[in-house]
C-alpha cells in the first residue's frame, strides 16, 4: 500500500474512535497462526502478565481469553484496549488430528468438542469487537477461505482491520505473499516468538485505533 | 467408494431464506455430496455455514471444505480483487464434507478441489 493511502486509511478510521476510550482489540484467525504467542507478546510488554498456553497441538485457545486496560503507547500516542485472544476458526475439527500430538482418544474428543464451541464463540464475537488484528503465519498460504471470510465479514462491518504477517522468522516465511493477496490492508510483518518489528504494530494500532 | 457433486441452481436457493439454505447445504454435505452453488455464498453466509457446521461436529463428520470464487457483494475484498484483475464478481461456491473434500487451493481467479474417498 502507499505510503499516502495507508495516512488517508489511518486518519479515516481514527475518526471512528475518536470517542471511545477503550477499544475492544480482536485478535482473529486460523489455529496456530500464533495469535495467543502475539496476545501474550502484547500482554506481557504492557501488563507484565500473559494471557494464555501456547502449544503446537492446534486449538489450543479455546475460549476467548481477555485482557483488560491494556495501554498501549508508542510515539507518543496512547491506546487504552481490552485484549481479546479469540480461539483460532476452522471448517473443520477432526479430534483424530489431535491424537497425531499425542492426546488420549478421550482427551482428543474433549478438545474437539471444546474447540468447535470456541469456534462459534469467535464468530459470534465477530459482531462485538471495535478492532481485529487478522493473525497469518507467513509460512502458509495465506488465500485461505477462513481469512478470506473473516476479512469480509469484519469488512461489511466497517470493522477496522490490520493484518499481522506473524513468523517472519521461520526460514520459509513470505509475507509479500500476503499484502499480494489482500492488496487493501495495511501489513505489519511481525515475529510474535521473537519480538521482531513489534514496535511497528504498537505504532500502527496506537495512531489508527485510538 | 462413488462421490457426488451436486449441482445447485440460483433458483433453487433463491426463495430459501438464510436459515433454510444453511440447512439444505448442511444436510446435503452430511448425506457426503460434494456441493457447486451456482451463486456464490456470501461472507455473512459462510460464517453461518461455519456456525452451523460446528454444532454438527462429530466423530464421523469433522466438518467441510468451502471455497468461493467471486462476490455477491459488489463491495466485498473478493469481488473487489476479481475486479481488480478485470473479472466479473459473479461466482460460485463449493462446499464439501471434510472426509471427503481434503483440501482447496486458490487464488482469486481459480480454484483446486483435491477429493478422495478412501481414509486418510
Amino acid at each position: 500500500m502507499a505510503f499516502e493511502a495507508l495516512v488517508n486509511w489511518l486518519m479515516g478510521i481514527a475518526s471512528i474512535f475518536q470517542k471511545r476510550k477503550i477499544v475492544r482489540l480482536g485478535l482473529y484467525g486460523a489455529p496456530n497462526a500464533g495469535k495467543t504467542s502475539l496476545a501474550n507478546k502484547i500482554s506481557m510488554d504492557w501488563l507484565g502478565e500473559p494471557v494464555g498456553k501456547v502449544s503446537e497441538v492446534p486449538h489450543e485457545t479455546r475460549t476467548i481469553q481477555k485482557k483488560e486496560h491494556v495501554k498501549v503507547r508508542a510515539n507518543g500516542h496512547e491506546l487504552n484496549m481490552n485484549l481479546l485472544d479469540m480461539p483460532g476458526i476452522s471448517t473443520k475439527v477432526d479430534y483424530r488430528e489431535f491424537m497425531k500430538y499425542g492426546l488420549t482418544l478421550e482427551e482428543a474428543h474433549k478438545r474437539s468438542k471444546e474447540a468447535t464451541k470456541g469456534i462459534i464463540e469467535a464468530i459470534k464475537w465477530l459482531e462485538n469487537v471495535d478492532a481485529a488484528l487478522v493473525v497469518m503465519d507467513s509460512s502458509e498460504d495465506p488465500y485461505t477461505q477462513v481469512n478470506i471470510t473473516v476479512i469480509g465479514n469484519l469488512e461489511a462491518r466497517k470493522i477496522p482491520v490490520i493484518l499481522v504477517a506473524n513468523k517472519i522468522d521461520l526460514p520459509d516465511a513470505e509475507p509479500e505473499k500476503i499484502r499480494e493477496a489482500y492488496p487493501q490492508y495495511p501489513v505489519i510483518e511481525i515475529s510474535a516468538l521473537k519480538g521482531s518489528n513489534i514496535d511497528e504494530l504498537y505504532e500502527i494500532i496506537t495512531k489508527s485505533l485510538r | 467408494m462413488q462421490i457426488q457433486i451436486e449441482f445447485l441452481s440460483s433458483a433453487l436457493l433463491a426463495g430459501k431464506d438464510g436459515n433454510e439454505k444453511i440447512n439444505l447445504i448442511i444436510s446435503s454435505i452430511k448425506d457426503g455430496k460434494i456441493l457447486v452453488l451456482e451463486n456464490p455464498l456470501t461472507n455473512m453466509e459462510e460464517t453461518k455455514l461455519i456456525e452451523a457446521t460446528m454444532k454438527k461436529v462429530s466423530s464421523k463428520f469433522p466438518g467441510i471444505e468451502i471455497g468461493t470464487l467471486g462476490s455477491t457483494s459488489p463491495d466485498g475484498i473478493r469481488g473487489q480483487l476479481i475486479k481488480m484483475l478485470g473479472g466479473k464478481t459473479s461466482g460460485l461456491t463449493v462446499i464439501g464434507p471434510s472426509h471427503l473434500v481434503r483440501a482447496m487451493k486458490r487464488d482469486p481467479q481459480s480454484m483446486s478441489i483435491f477429493a478422495s474417498a478412501g481414509r486418510r
